[in-house]
């Protein structure tokens, strides 16, 4: 009896610890790491114009990247070891900037980012792109937590929040927007996060 | 109403003349003469500019076909490849007595789509292009009120919302049921929603059946495309895409694939190709409909 009062305690505590790290995340994930995803923002932003890609590490070790690159009629998708000379051999291959791309390699790196990407939306029929970055903390690995990813979009324009600070279509409309089925915060006037349970 | 029903499914007697190389050009000129189409009051959010564009880009494009983000509607895509690539005509007339008259007839399948669905057409949010390509919506929205499937038995209402749900969702049985009984085409399926197809080389079986006819592959989509690094993954298919070359050199197989409106290449292995395949569709179309 005693020992299943324990185990209540215990759960109950491992799934409230679970819940007040994701919250601490939430609030310190951007401040703390500002300045890497501010690099790797711009600098993915100026590669890609030039030709587009986006980065993906498929391990929780952060040792293998997936790369997709984009032509105009088809979509290359490669995996490889971060240390295997097929990568630079492809990246000169495709005329990609093998320089910028490593660095963004190892940025992402270092600060546990799982995934870069450009993503098109519409507002009025007209399209708008964002770029999209997930994160994987370790703090969010703990056991209990579902949503272990921590998600921040970079806009090109100012965008539009509630009181709350929850990222909404129109400033008229009260209508949130979704990115990915997910509802997004304010960090500042063009950069919003949220927590969710996949990457991508 | 019968009348203003589309019989779309009687081209199927006059694809002899109808359908030949220049199909496409065919379904162009048949949607050209449409110089203005009026505003249905079957689907009050359609707008009929946006909407006739769509319907000639799907033509003119049809790897463009865009099934939108995190939606259930890859199925319906993957059907559409189909169709677009070998009865353009018979899709351009069914959507627009579709949009015209809110019924139309394809094969042997009468599409009456529900209120709700006549609604929702011309609203869908946060879905890529999926959100300014109304005839798409109401493709897809209209496939999935009619067609239902084991998977869709708790949930056969559409809510708004429901495109993400288990209410779009498409089986294989379901799937290749579709295929049947829309299009003029000879339907050759093998495998399952829960076992691998028991085919000893899978690359000889694909590479060989390719030659023929276009390629459906049913996979488990969490090895494709990764969502998240999770060691548990379940072990079901939930992804339709077109296969369209398939080459191996020692235990690299290479695949150009069609999926969300493009292609793709990528390398696997062969173990993996086995691991994520639990269905192969093959389609050709039915002998007396070939040139």
């Amino acid at each position: 009896m005693w020992n299943r009062e324990i185990y209540n305690i215990l759960f109950a505590a491992l799934v409230f610890c679970s819940c007040n790290s994701t919250q601490k995340i939430s609030s310190k994930y951007y401040d703390e790491n500002e300045k890497t995803l501010n690099n790797i923002e711009q600098s993915f932003k100026t590669l890609y114009r030039q030709k587009p890609f986006s980065l993906e590490f498929t391990d929780r070790s952060f040792n293998f990247v997936s790369m997709e690159i984009m032509t105009d009629s088809l979509k290359y998708i490669y995996e490889f070891g971060i240390n295997e000379t097929r990568l630079k051999d492809t990246l000169l291959k495709y005329s990609l900037n093998e320089k910028g791309i490593s660095d963004i390699i190892t940025q992402m790196r270092s600060i546990h980012c799982t995934w870069i990407n450009n993503l098109d939306y519409y507002v009025d029929e007209q399209k708008n792109s964002l770029i999209f970055i997930s994160m994987r903390p370790v703090g969010l690995s703990k056991p209990f937590t579902n949503k272990k990813y921590y998600i921040i979009t970079y806009f090109s324009q100012p965008q539009y929040f509630n009181s709350e600070g929850k990222l909404l279509v129109k400033k008229q409309r009260n209508k949130i927007r979704k990115i990915n089925g997910e509802i997004f915060w304010r960090i500042n006037d063009k950069v919003c996060y949220t927590i969710a349970a996949r990457f991508r | 109403m019968e009348t203003n029903i589309a019989r779309a499914s009687d081209i199927f007697g006059t694809k002899k003349d109808t359908i030949k190389a220049s199909a496409r050009q065919h379904a162009m000129a048949f949607v050209q003469k449409i110089d203005t189409l009026a505003k249905s009051s079957f689907w009050p959010n359609i707008k009929p500019k946006t909407f006739l564009e769509n319907i000639k880009l799907n033509i003119n494009k049809p790897l463009s076909i865009y099934e939108g983000v995190s939606t259930n509607f890859c199925g319906y895509a993957a059907l559409s490849y189909i169709l677009l690539h070998d009865e353009p005509l018979l899709y351009a007339k069914f959507m627009i007595e579709l949009y015209e008259h809110g019924e139309a007839i394809m094969g042997k399948t009468s599409f009456r789509p529900s209120s709700e669905i006549k609604q929702a057409v011309g609203t869908m949010k946060f879905k890529g292009k999926l959100d300014i390509r109304p005839a798409d919506q109401m493709w897809f929205l209209s496939l999935a009120d009619h067609f239902k499937g084991y998977l869709n038995l708790f949930d056969k209402h559409y809510d708004a919302g429901d495109e993400d749900k288990l209410w779009a969702s498409v089986n294989y049985a379901k799937f290749n049921r579709m295929l049947r009984e829309l299009l003029d085409e000879k339907v050759d399926a093998i495998g399952s929603d829960l076992i691998h197809p028991a085919i000893s080389d899978l690359y000889e079986y694909i590479n060989s059946m390719m030659k023929t006819g276009t390629m459906v592959l049913y996979i488990n989509n969490t090895f494709l495309y990764k969502k998240t690094h999770s060691a548990l993954k379940l072990a079901v298919p939930t992804h339709y895409i077109i296969l369209q070359e398939i080459s191996k050199v020692d235990d690299t197989i290479t695949i150009v694939y069609w999926d969300y409106g493009g292609r793709s290449l990528r390398q696997l292995t062969t173990k993996f190709l086995q691991r994520i395949t639990y269905g192969i569709t093959h389609c050709t179309k039915k002998m007396n409909d070939v040139e």
